[in-house]
């Protein structure tokens, strides 16, 4: 039963790793620009897609495959922020919101056309499995758990230590003040988007590597982004970090002892709990 | 006259509707209209919480699910007649609604719109795994249909019920309630220093949006004779966001056009199959950041130049 659990548990920390990525790149734009990046996960998995399709039909290695899909999904998020969500950047945020739904619908759309309907997973040879009492862990969750964990550190010495990151925070606590104090707010929003995009198409890879990629995937994982940031607490990096980890657990355990079909709801009740219980999140600070 | 006026367009486009089956010779085009006016019905829905309210919901096709799902297994498990499953679906609508909106309407904006689209997820999800019941991804087929399948009589149903729905949205705008709405719409957090219990007038916007729903999606049921979960997923969610926005969010002809839009549109495009969901996408993001006040908005927009000028001219 221990032994269960610990498993579901170590289970969980890579999908929750997935989860604390896409969340965070969720957390900063919702933070900076006021906008539900609600494509994000669709531009995630345009990623995953791009990086399966170097590895099979270019016959690059895996190592030299990331950071092609990388630039390349960096460069769609961009022109998403400026073509799509800078013109309504004034508007309404219902408008945004729909903005958001419109190019998730497109992105959907074009990954259908380049990589088909067909469920894909991106091969990286990496089959060995390690046994640690009666737990075993293969090798490449390991791996999944400690990129996510160096790509979080990498993330908050970012923004926490730099004059770039300073100023990212400084948008996000007062955007008036912050253009009185000289900070350029037309290049912040691009440095957001190529950021949270980075994180994200690495989450679209991992979830690539581990599971599957297929159409529909992208929309699934910015629900549970979201679920994330409404777990966590809105705007808050912590939250978002323990938000992710612990749905990924909750889900693991829910669908090693519970059902795996209904894993998913149970991982949205969850949330609709914390929204009952605590509306302001696990972190988040009181209204 | 000044009374009957605004009302002239309303009667050309109900006596237009009510000769089209007599006048469409392609049998296609009779079907494509009856799912349009079903559609009238779950955008009018939509519309009130979202055109009025102000909260993008993205569940209206679960709701439209357990309308559906609600009246046929009814008649399949209780034997219940017709008539009664298609009244009780959308009460059984409302009561997942009252349940669904209660945790969702705590949050605001792009937070109450991510918990209703979960609750969307979760409907699909029970839908597809709870096949005892719904049998699953295969669906149910077979549903009875009323008047044998007579697809004549099901557009004057579907007329009669799109037109009374219609006519009650608008009661309800310019009711109290619907003012509160609007200014909830505006600035809620006024109303609620105004001493009023906002929540209440949400839900009330929520239940019944959803009611509207689950008509349709019961409507839709027995004029199909055929159900699966898919048909209720996120994607058709999004296309009563669609009819509203591109009709005219907050207006009541809004969503009427909206929804054949959305039904015909997308057979005009067959051309460009592979890239409908692009273009679709594509007509979403372009509407809403060239006319985010719909082709209703525009158009009322260009009587009131007219109207202005004549003032001027006419001294």
């Amino acid at each position: 039963m221990l032994i269960e659990i610990l498993q579901q548990t170590i289970n969980g920390l890579a999908i929750g790793g997935v989860y604390v990525l896409i969340a965070l790149g969720l957390t900063t734009v919702f933070g900076i620009l006021g906008i539900a990046h609600f494509a994000h996960g669709s531009i995630s998995m345009f990623g995953g897609y791009l990086t399966y399709f170097l590895v099979t039909a270019q016959g690059l290695p895996v190592l030299a495959a990331i950071p092609v899909a990388l630039a390349a999904g960096i460069l769609l998020g961009l022109l998403v922020e400026i073509l799509a969500y800078r013109p309504v950047r004034n508007a309404n945020h219902i408008n945004a919101f729909i903005v958001a739904l419109g190019l998730t619908m497109m992105v959907e759309g074009i990954n259908l056309q380049l990589f088909g309907h067909e469920q894909v997973v991106i091969p990286t040879g990496l089959s060995r499995v390690f046994r640690l009492g009666g737990i075993t862990v293969p090798e490449l969750r390991l791996y999944v758990i400690v990129a996510a964990i160096v790509l979080v550190v990498a993330m908050m010495i970012f923004v926490e230590r730099t004059k770039t990151g300073q100023a990212i925070r400084a948008v996000a606590e007062n955007r008036d003040a912050a253009i009185l104090m000289g900070v350029n707010v037309r290049t912040i929003p691009l440095i957001v988007f190529g950021m949270s995009t980075a994180l994200g198409v690495a989450a679209g890879i991992m979830v690539g590597a581990l599971f599957a990629i297929a159409p529909g995937i992208g929309e699934g994982l910015v629900v549970k982004g979201f679920a994330v940031l409404i777990l966590g607490g809105l705007g808050s990096f912590p939250g978002a970090i323990l938000g992710g980890t612990v749905l990924g657990i909750t889900e693991s355990i829910a669908a090693g002892f519970i059902s795996s079909a209904y894993k998913d709801v149970i991982a949205f009740v969850v949330m609709i709990l914390v929204l009952l219980i605590r509306p302001q999140g696990l972190l988040g600070r009181a209204p | 006259m000044n009374r009957i006026l605004p009302l002239l367009p309303w009667l050309l486009a109900l006596a237009l509707l009510a000769v089209l089956p007599q006048v469409l010779t392609v049998k296609y085009y009779l079907h494509l209209s009856i799912l349009a006016l079903i559609w009238v019905i779950v955008a009018q829905g939509q519309n009130l919480i979202q055109g009025f309210t102000g909260y993008v919901s993205i569940v209206q096709a679960g709701f439209m699910g357990i309308g559906a799902y609600g009246s046929t297994l009814m008649g399949l498990n209780f034997q219940w007649p017709l008539w009664a499953t298609m009244i009780m679906a959308p009460l059984i609508t409302a009561l997942f609604a009252l349940a669904t909106g209660y945790p969702s309407l705590r949050v605001k904006g792009h937070y109450f719109a991510i918990v209703t689209l979960a609750f969307n997820l979760i409907i699909v999800i029970v839908l597809v795994n709870y096949s005892e019941l719904t049998k699953g991804e295969a669906g149910i087929s077979n549903i009875p249909k009323p008047w044998g399948g007579n697809r004549e009589a099901f557009y004057y149903l579907a007329l009669v019920l799109a037109a009374s729905l219609t006519l009650l949205a608008a009661l309800i705008a310019r009711s109290r309630v619907g003012e509160i709405l609007l200014a909830i719409r505006q600035n809620e957090d006024l109303v609620a220093a105004l001493g009023i219990a906002a929540w209440k007038y949400k839900l009330f916007a929520f239940v019944i949006s959803a009611m509207y729903a689950g008509l349709g999606g019961a409507l839709y049921a027995h004029f199909q004779g055929f159900i699966n979960p898919e048909i209720f997923g996120v994607a058709q969610s999004l296309d009563a966001i669609l009819a509203v926005i591109l009709g005219g969010s907050g207006t009541i002809a809004g969503p009427a056009i909206g929804a054949f839009l959305v039904v015909f549109l997308p057979e005009f495009l067959r051309f460009a199959d592979s890239f409908r969901l692009i273009l679709y996408g594509l007509i979403l993001v372009l509407a809403t950041i060239f006319m985010p006040i719909g082709i209703v908005g525009i158009i009322k927009a260009a009587f009131a130049r007219i109207a202005r000028r004549e003032v001027r001219h006419g001294g």
